[in-house]
């Protein structure tokens, strides 16, 4: 990341032969189009490179920040388009697909999101979903799916909690 | 907003979800509390799961060129014409690592558990400092900038602010074109709040409008820019940031980069 900060043209390609396909995908699942994707990509290497010198290694993981920035610029592009505070987001089979682990995948990152993603049972994959991918708000899932606002919330709670104790096996094995 | 409050809406934000109204308050206790932080960024890693989780997409060949030309272009290339601007760029990475630097301790510096507050202003001033040394030393500058012409200095929440924070740097010089470069973090962007305009004052009285900031992001951090042809900025230590109503939300001083 120091190599990031002072614009080292290395740095910024291991960062995007690392990450390039995880936040493209991202773009094209939130924002639907190559175009739209390819863009988004270029604001996120871009705006790493700014912020560069917040990241802070011992706070967490350099994917978790990318893709955060990722899905935050993704979002606002989204609210900035439509003109409203929620996004429209484009629902295409919104849920990860955990049975396709693709061993010729070359990320590591994604074999074990895939794994960690097997914690969860289909009904909290997706209601995850809905909310990551398709910007719906607690309170909307609450009304469409006529359950109170708390039950959503705590199911929302515990399902990113069964992801984050995955992920933490994960890093102790 | 106490911990259980604040933890109770963090698996929203992790996905992105949480509702306008209420993301400043969490978003506000985030960036002094280390134990909700760390809860944050723990349910961040599970969110992000889910889209490193997805089946990738082909990537465009010669998508990586255009992410480094545009990286290039924005930090600007040593010996073009844009010579000043590419200092400018520089400088504002700076400032971000200043601005970013410590920003917790800011927000906890204002909680009670700090006794000395005033050692802890300087210590942070100092750190500031040496941080934005390093990061200068570190960066490919097309332009070098005299450290006796270069004034730096922290914005501090005023009473009618009462929270965010910033860093200034004005570069001040007899042969050169003067600038400013103003960096804030944690500013509300509520109704009535943006623009944010800048202003700088000398000891006499005299006002200049040193430009505005129009948008800040997610965490209330934005930028203003303002280069002055026929203006000297000596002598104009004294900075504000104005609310859209006029109220003063930020205050600082700057002084000589080498004060350390
Ligand atoms: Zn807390």
């Amino acid at each position: 990341m120091e190599g990031l900060l002072a614009g080292n043209e290395d740095a910024v390609r291991a960062l995007y032969a690392r990450f390039a396909r995880p936040v493209y995908t991202l773009g094209i699942r939130l924002l639907g189009s190559a175009e739209a994707a390819e863009e988004l990509t270029q604001d996120v290497f871009l705006t790493a490179w700014r912020k560069a010198a917040r990241f802070d290694a011992a706070r967490g993981r350099l994917s978790t920040w990318l893709m955060t920035i990722a899905h935050n610029l993704a979002v606002d592009r989204l609210r900035r388009e439509t003109g409203v505070s929620r996004p429209t987001l484009v629902l295409v089979d919104e849920v990860p697909e955990v049975a396709a682990q693709g061993e010729e995948d070359p990320l590591i990152e994604r074999d074990a999101a895939v794994r960690a993603l097997q914690s969860l049972s289909e009904a909290e994959r997706r209601l995850l979903a809905r909310a990551y991918f398709g910007g719906l708000t607690a309170r909307e899932i609450a009304e469409a799916d006529g359950v109170p606002l708390g039950t959503v919330k705590t199911r929302l709670r515990t399902a990113l909690i069964k992801v984050r104790r995955a992920n933490q096996e994960k890093e102790r094995l | 907003m106490n911990c259980l409050a604040v933890r109770e809406h963090l698996a929203e934000l992790a996905v992105g979800v949480l509702p306008e109204e209420e993301r400043p308050a969490v978003e506000r206790h985030l960036r002094w509390c280390a134990g909700c932080r760390k809860e944050a960024s723990e349910l961040d890693q599970a969110a992000a799961t889910f889209a490193l989780a997805l089946a990738p997409a082909p990537v465009p060949s010669g998508l990586g060129d255009r992410v480094v030309a545009r990286i290039r272009q924005a930090a600007g290339a040593p010996g073009s014409r844009r010579r000043l601007r590419t200092a400018a760029a520089a400088v504002v990475a700076a400032m971000v690592a200043v601005a970013g630097l410590g920003w917790g301790a800011v927000m906890a510096g204002r909680a009670e558990r700090f006794a000395d507050r005033a050692a802890q202003a300087e210590r942070r001033r100092e750190a500031a400092l040496e941080q934005f040394r390093k990061v200068l030393v570190g960066l490919p500058l097309g332009t070098q900038l005299p450290e006796d012409d270069t004034h730096l200095g922290q914005l501090a929440p005023t009473a009618a602010g009462r929270v965010g924070g910033g860093a200034v740097l004005e570069l001040v010089s007899a042969t050169r074109i003067d600038f400013v470069i103003v960096i804030v973090n944690g500013l509300p962007r509520g109704p009535g709040r943006l623009p944010y305009r800048i202003e700088l004052r000398n000891g006499t009285g005299d006002v200049i409008r040193a430009g505005e900031i129009a948008t800040l992001d997610a965490d209330g951090g934005g930028q203003a820019f303002r280069q002055f042809q026929n203006r000297s900025l000596a002598g104009f230590s004294t900075v504000l940031v104005r609310d859209a109503a006029g109220r003063v939300v930020l205050r600082g001083v700057v002084g000589r980069a080498e004060g350390a």
